[in-house]
This record gives structure tokens, sequence and C-alpha cells, in this order.
């Protein structure tokens, strides 16, 4: 009997998990998830229950009619099942209904605010497990049950780590101009060492400083995410990095455009400057906007720079490994600081961003496996009937205020019948592509030019430019699902690792990150600053 | 002096047996490190599976 009162909670959770199941498969839940935006995850949300479900009362069952042994079944599967079914719920209602209302909300707040709230808090499944975890781990304390599963978030954590490698290709980094290459790379590695040194400056903990340093030099959360197990950072730490960095970034996100105006910056330069001196992605994107939204060159050449310094991660990774290999190894031969001290789990993370360069996952050329695919074929045409529709704006004058290259790459449209090279120029792949993306980033600019109402563009024609661009927009299919496997062991892993956040801690961290991350981050503002205003001045890509 | 050393040792490895206990289900972080990367791998294999090499 006693047996069966420690397993109760596995049998509620389990039977909670199977109602659900049964109710979504019946279609009930369609409008709410509908609202949500949640309903192509119908088929996925009943199968995880259901089997889950399962999973809790089979193993409820085992427990209650077998004595606790120490093998591996009781350590790895019996013991801490209750704690993995507990976060995998959380994870779910955070992924299936929390994240999404928060998204509709701030939507809804955006006309009051001027802002998504969603996008530039990055108020996310990373930043909403972690409050999860907190707000649990402050308010009700970790449920006894769950005390052995929630030591597994670490592990599931790495395998989000590992995960990540495939979304990023060095080929990206190739094809940037070797110009903002290293003029990213200075600053990103610049920040990292710059925080180190404020770290032993401060006499901060090192699990403190390698995190933030990442956090500052990189991308922000992903980033603080990968290497927190790297350099055995806490989880208060990792949190304490996630929010310093963020707070940063919304300061800057409304100060650098100000000042971009103020100084007179041109697009190129101010694009270069967010990208490199804002760290998280949708802020760089939020202060581009801001700074001029009918310019696309300002947005482009902020992601790029953004996109660079992200394809840094891996670097900065061996960097911090070795480093905190080094500072915590007593011997100092390279056998103990790099071989035996080297986390086996990035190696992973190494692999598959190997496979990803060598284009295993998708054209070697992706981003987050969003590629361009601008080579002349079936997949990437418009239809008849749109062809037609641009064929006659253009002849009877529907169309005013373009260009000559926006009205080349409109021309080529209607003759090709898709954005593509010069089809006699095929042979020659790296021109065709380049001219292909030219075109495409002319029709982009028509688009943006016409919301401006600087071009005139009737509805039609807007929706067939549209159609065109995204026809050569693809996504692949083996990133997008080994992204959403590391999507869920990031949620996963992330509420566990809030759990272990206590007021207490976050208290005795102090302010001294707070200052270093602040610090780092207006030198690197200001020196970003000087250095764009003196080197760039229009073109920073090949 | 050398047993007092090695004592030392010893319950500093305790210490950290006990706190990597503490964090984590596995005996050490070498084999948490080496069970994460295998089962990822096979989730990799797998994806590739369904969504390449079978499609």
């Amino acid at each position: 009997m006693a047996e069966t009162q420690k397993n109760t909670p596995l049998f509620v959770m389990g039977g909670i998990l199977l109602v659900y199941g049964f109710i979504a498969n019946t279609g009930v839940l369609l409008p709410v998830m509908k609202y949500l935006h949640t309903h192509k995850y119908l088929d996925l949300q009943v199968i995880m229950c259901l089997v889950l479900g399962a999973l809790g009362i089979l193993g409820g069952i085992v427990n209650s009619v077998r004595k606790p042994q120490n093998t591996t079944l009781d350590r790895f599967v019996l013991q801490p099942l209750g704690g993995v079914l507990l976060l995998l719920i959380l994870a779910m209602a955070i992924r299936w209904y929390l994240e999404p209302m928060v998204k509709i909300l701030s939507k809804n707040l955006q006309p009051t605010l001027g802002f998504k709230i969603y996008k530039v808090l990055n108020l996310n499944y990373v930043v909403l497990g972690i409050l999860v975890g907190v707000l649990i781990t402050n308010t009700i304390g970790i449920p006894k049950f769950a005390a052995a599963g929630v030591k597994t978030a670490r592990f599931v954590l790495k395998m989000g780590v590992i995960m990540l490698g495939a979304r990023y290709s060095f080929a990206e980094l190739a094809k940037l101009g070797v110009y903002s290459v290293w003029l990213i790379g200075f600053f990103v590695l610049g920040t990292v060492f710059l925080v180190l040194w404020l770290g032993g400056l401060f006499k901060q903990p090192k699990t403190m400083t390698g995190v933030l340093s990442a956090g500052m030099g990189v991308c922000g959360v992903s980033a603080t995410v990968a290497v927190a197990p790297v350099v055995k950072a806490k989880s208060e730490e990792m949190a304490y990095t996630i929010g310093t960095i963020l707070s940063f970034g919304i300061i800057c996100m409304f100060i650098f455009p100000t000042i971009g105006k103020l100084v007179g910056m041109n697009p190129v330069q101010f694009g270069a400057w967010a990208g490199t001196g804002i760290l998280n992605s949708a802020q760089v994107a939020a202060a581009a906007l801001a700074f001029n939204a009918v310019d696309i060159k300002t947005l482009k050449v902020a992601e790029i720079f953004n996109i660079t310094r992200v394809l840094f991660l891996p670097v900065i990774v061996l960097v911090l490994a070795t480093w905190f290999g080094k500072e915590s190894g007593q011997k100092l031969s390279f056998k103990s600081v790099v071989v035996d001290k080297f986390p086996i789990f990035i190696l992973g993370f190494l692999l598959l961003f190997l496979f990803s360069s060598l284009g295993l996952f998708s054209p070697p050329t992706h981003y987050k496996g969003k590629y361009i695919d601008v080579s002349y074929n079936d997949r990437t045409r418009i239809t008849d009937e749109e062809r037609e529709v641009l064929k006659s704006a253009i002849q009877g004058g529907a169309i005013s205020g373009l260009n000559s290259t926006q009205a080349e790459a409109l021309n080529d449209l209607v003759k090709q019948g898709q954005i593509a090279g010069n089809f006699d120029n095929r042979s020659d792949k790296k021109l065709f592509a380049k001219v292909g993306q030219d075109r495409m980033f002319a029709l982009e600019s028509i688009l943006a030019a016409a919301k401006a109402k600087q071009v005139k563009l009737p509805k039609d024609v807007k929706s067939a430019v549209k159609h065109a661009i995204k026809q050569v927009h693809k996504k692949s299919k083996t990133v997008s699902t080994l992204t959403d496997c590391m999507i869920w062991f990031f949620a996963f892993g992330l509420i566990g690792l809030g759990m272990q956040i206590t007021k207490k801690a976050i208290m005795q961290a102090g302010g001294f990150p707070l200052l270093m991350g602040g610090i780092a981050g207006v030198t690197k503002a200001t020196l970003s600053f000087i250095v764009v205003l003196w080197l760039v001045k229009d073109v920073v890509l090949k | 002096m050398n047993e007092n050393k090695k004592d030392i040792k010893t319950t500093e490895d305790n210490i950290d047996e006990m706190e990597e206990r503490a964090l984590s289900v596995f005996a050490s972080e070498r084999n948490e490190d080496l069970t994460a990367l295998i089962f990822c791998l096979i989730t990799t294999f797998l994806v590739l599976l369904f969504t390449k090499w079978l499609v």
C-alpha cells in the first residue's frame, strides 16, 4: 500500500497525459489549438501524451509491485521517471500553451508599446522554461517524487547542445567577405577575453566568468546555454548571464538607432554596428528596423553580421573548453589540459557542425536549415497566371518608381518565370548563383519600397513578387526535425536547471556579473562604433 | 605525510563524486557526456533515415 501511495504522482501524471491525449485525438481542442497556432502539432501532441501517459502508468505499476533495487533500470528509468514526466508535462505546457499565449499577448500589445515584447524580451521557451523552473522551486519547492528526475536535466541539456551543431555551417561563414569575418572575429574574441580578464580583476568564480564571456561575446542565449556545461557553470550563473545580456540588449536597442541617426551613419554602417554591438538576434533586427525601415540593406547587413557572430560559437566553445581545462587542471601538459579535460559532448557538437558543413543535412550554404535555391528548376517557379499579371503590369505601365536594378530583376522574373541567374551562364555556377541572389535582393527591395510608398505596385503584382521570393527560400526537413529535437531537449533541460535556482543563490551572485557584463558590452559597443565609422564605408560583402 | 596526502586526495575525490551524484544520475561526467553523444548520434541517424534517405 505504502509503495502505491509513493507512486501516486506517477499514476496521476500518466492518467492526465492519457486523458489529454484522448481528448486531443477527438479534435475537440482544435479551435483552441488553431487560435494558438499549435494545430499543426496535433498529431505530435496525441502521440507524445499517449506514449508518455502509458509509460507513466506502467512505471507506476512496476514501482508498486517491485522492491527498489540498485540496478541500472532503477537508477536510470524507474527512480527518475516521476521527475522526467513532470519536466516533460511542463515542457509541453510551455511549448503548446504558454509560449503561444505570450506571443498572442505580445502581438496585441504591439500597437501600444510599438514593439513586440515577446521578441524584445526573448520570451521564448528558453527563458520561459527557466522562469517556470525558478518559480516552482521558490514557491512549492521541487516535489520529492521529482528529485531524481530533475537530475537528468543537465544530461538532456547536453543533448540539446550537441544538436545545436546541426544548425550552423562553415560554408555560410566562408561565403561572407573576409573583411567582415575579421571584424566580427576580433570583437567576439576580444569581448570573450575582456570578460575573462574582468572576472580575474573582480575575483569572480571561473564558472561565472566563463559563461558570461560566451554570452557577451557571441550571440546571447544559445551561446550561454551551450557554454554553461563546458565551464561547469551553476544554473543561477547561467540565468544571471541570460538576464544580463537581455537587459543590456534592450537598452542598446533603444539607444543605437538614436546615436546612429545623430552621427549620420549610412545604412551599411548602422547594420554593421548593430550586428556587432547588440547581442540578441531579435534585438538586432528591431534596432535595424528602428533605424531604417525602408532601406532593406540595414537589416540585411545587421543580420549578416549577427549570423557571422553566431557562427563563431564552435570556435568560442573550443577556446573556453581549453581555457577552463587549463584553469582547473593542476598539471599544464597538453594532454591534461586539452585531452582529459575536454568535454566529450562538445566533440558531438563539433561533429554535427562538421556534418552540417559538409552538406549531410542540407546544402552546405544553409543557416539554421534555411537556404536560397536560385538554381534553374521547376520547384522555384511562379504560376503562369502570376507571370501574366507581371507581364501586363510592366507593359501597361502600372508599376512606377523602380530603379534600373529593380526593373531588370522584375523583367527577368517575367522572362524566366523564377528567380535565377542568366540561363545562358548556368555553366558558371558561382556567377549564376550571384546574379540570382542579387535579383532576389532587388525584388525584396521593391517590396520594402512599396511598403514605404516610394514605389507604386498593384496588389496582384506584389503578391506575385512575394510568391517568387518565397519559392526560392527553402527549408531542410532534416535540419528542422533535428532543431525540433534540440528545442525539446533544451525545454526539458532548462526547466530542470531553473528548478536548481534558489532566491538565495541569486542573491549570492551579487552585482558583479551585471557590472562585468555592462563594462564589456559598453566597451564593445564603443569600439565597434569607432571601427565601423572609420572602416566600413559601403560594401562589406564579397 | 604521504598517507595524509592520500587521505586528503581521497576525501576530495569523495566530495567530487558526491557533488556529481547530486547533480546527475550518472556516476561520472564522462559517462554522462558519452551517453548524450551516443543518444544524439542515434537520433541524428534516425532523423536522416526518415527525412532524407527513405523519402
